[in-house]
């Protein structure tokens, strides 16, 4: 493979169960052009320092799993060149603004947390309709877009450690999970932000988004958080005035016979056995 | 619920604030560019007591005082309830501005009113 | 293992995470001069409260105060007064817009090259900044040069 450049990595170490403090160990890669700072790491283990922990699994930006604080900035290894920082040194952190567990693996913990307070699910205003439907649901293209940038999320959690409010309130539900309550919350299939206020509408929760914009900046997915939770304090403060509540949904769920029928109008005569 | 409405109420009375407040910079610092009035004039004591005697003004300043206040302290609060505060202390926080919110405008309105009711020359 | 209690490693970064905007879009250094701006004005405006009440102390205590203020220190505290509050007014009002989820676009698939709301509502950004700087320079000549 062809050698483009010897590049320093500044590696933050740090183990509990031997370390008292973290302390930075610096390895030279050659980098080839293409080469991803996941690979240089997987070299540097394969190569110099069997002991180095991170994590990672899919190394094309799919799992989430390994976000990194590369050269000052939350980003994923995996889809990171190292000859694109335009460095001869690069620092990798673990993701700031969660606890350590070693070296560069971050505890997503509270992510996972946090993301499970906002109700990430289909609330379907008629619990009946919904345990047994009476058909299908049904879904414009206009109604799918309406949320369909925030379903690209992978919990990376790379934007909470963008968040300026994230830095010193552990409470702050962050946006990731804001977010995700958004993606919800404007599915035309669920009852709306009302059945998350508790969470999101609280002092943890949307208001303590001050527009920063960070997360957006730094998501690797462009799933734009920012503008998930701009739109999710409108429709909270519509939600407040009594102009939120949508409609039971069961109105608009056509009746299975009917999409049979619908189906069948389209769908080719059935053959014939010769 | 509780801190939407409190939120909704922190962005509503900008608009209050951008107007009243740009009316009260117009009159008491850039008076010679509004009024032709010499800063000096406008903040002389009789000047002033002759504004405050007007029922506009006095409304307009209580309105002032209250939407300034709140915004202000609402956001102060914020920023310090950022911290990680023990339950406790953020409740002492929460508490705390509000008091003060309650005190410091509480003065404003009996200065506004004190000037209000002053009989100059006497 | 030498120790029995595992040390910890606590990556959050505190109020350093407020100050320090490093490689994101200049945003985050609009969000740190509206929180000092905000915290100055509010602290100015208790100030100014009680200051102004002195009225209550009589025409010779408010003559001597007002004397106070016309020396050339106060005006240069006067004017870093309005220019924090012109800097927190104008980008206020790009927050109270985009807040309520104006002007930063529709949600859309994130095929590349895609600009996130940040981007999208620069235009914005530009305008109340463009604005702030000529009330700013306006207010000064004014108030430096009657
Ligand atoms: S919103 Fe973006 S940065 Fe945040 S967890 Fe999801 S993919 Fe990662
Ligand atoms: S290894 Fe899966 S996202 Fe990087």
């Amino acid at each position: 493979m062809l050698v483009a450049k010897t590049i320093t990595f500044r590696i933050r170490r740090f183990d509990p169960e031997t370390d008292s403090a973290p302390h930075w160990d610096s390895y030279a890669v050659n980098v080839f052009e293409g080469m991803t700072v996941l690979e240089a790491l997987h070299q540097i283990k394969a190569e110099q320092e069997p002991s180095l922990a991170w994590r990672s699994s899919c190394r094309m930006g799919v799992c989430g799993s390994c976000g990194m604080f590369v050269n000052q900035f939350p980003q994923l290894a995996c889809q990171t060149q190292v000859l694109h920082l335009e460095a001869d040194i690069v620092s990798v952190e673990p993701l700031p603004n969660y606890p350590n567990v070693k070296d560069l693996v971050p505890d997503l913990q509270p992510l996972v947390e946090k993301h499970a307070e906002v109700k990430p699910y289909i609330i379907h205003p008629d619990l009946k309709e919904m345990r047994e439907p009476s058909g299908e649901f049904l879904q414009t293209p206009a109604e799918r877009e309406a949320f369909s940038q925030f379903t690209y999320c992978i919990k990376c959690g790379v934007c909470l450690a963008a968040c300026p409010t994230a830095a010193t309130d552990p409470a702050f539900l962050g946006p990731q999970a804001l977010t995700q309550a958004y993606r919800y919350s404007a599915d035309n299939r669920d009852s709306g932000v009302h059945s998350r206020r508790d969470s999101v509408g609280a002092f943890h929760g949307a208001y303590q988004c001050h527009m920063a914009g960070a997360c957006s900046h730094a998501c690797p997915k462009g799933v734009d958080p920012a503008l998930a939770i701009q739109l999710l304090k409108r429709a909270l403060v519509l939600d407040n005035f009594g102009f939120g509540k949508k409609e039971s949904q069961s109105a608009k769920v056509a009746p299975l016979a009917d999409v049979v029928k619908e189906l069948e109008e389209f769908a080719p005569p059935p053959r014939t056995a010769e | 619920m509780r801190e939407t409405r409190l939120w909704s109420l922190h962005i509503l009375v900008i608009p209050i604030i951008l107007v009243l407040l740009g009316a009260h910079f117009a009159l008491m610092h850039y008076a010679p560019i509004f009024y032709a009035l010499s800063v000096e004039k406008a903040r002389e004591f009789s000047t002033m007591i002759a504004r405050g005697k007007n029922i506009g003004q006095f409304v307009v300043y209580i309105l002032l005082l209250a939407a300034g206040l709140y915004h202000g302290l609402y956001g102060t609060r914020g920023i310090l309830r950022e911290l990680p505060w023990s339950p406790a202390l953020a409740k002492l926080i929460d508490l705390g501005i509000l008091i003060f919110g309650i005190a410091i405008f509480a003065l404003g309105v009996y200065v506004t009113w004190w000037t209000f009711n002053f009989e100059l020359g006497g | 293992m030498t120790n029995n209690k595992p040390a910890v490693d606590n990556r959050r970064l505190g109020l350093r995470g407020w100050v320090y905007a490093g490689k994101y879009t200049f945003e985050r250094y609009l969000y740190l001069g509206h929180r000092l701006s905000g915290l100055g004005l509010i602290a100015y405006m208790v100030l100014h409260i009680l200051e102004t009440a002195n009225r209550m102390r009589g025409e010779q205590a408010w003559a001597e105060l007002m004397a106070v203020f016309a020396s050339p220190p106060f005006k240069v505290i006067e004017y870093l007064l309005f220019a924090a509050a012109v800097f927190h007014a104008m980008n206020g009002i790009r927050l109270m817009l985009v807040e309520l989820g104006f002007f930063l676009g529709k949600p859309q698939e994130p095929v590349y090259p895609y600009k996130s709301s940040v981007l999208k509502h620069r235009p914005l950004t530009y305008l109340v900044m463009i604005l702030a700087g000529l009330l700013m320079a306006l207010g000064g000549s004014s108030l430096f040069f009657p």
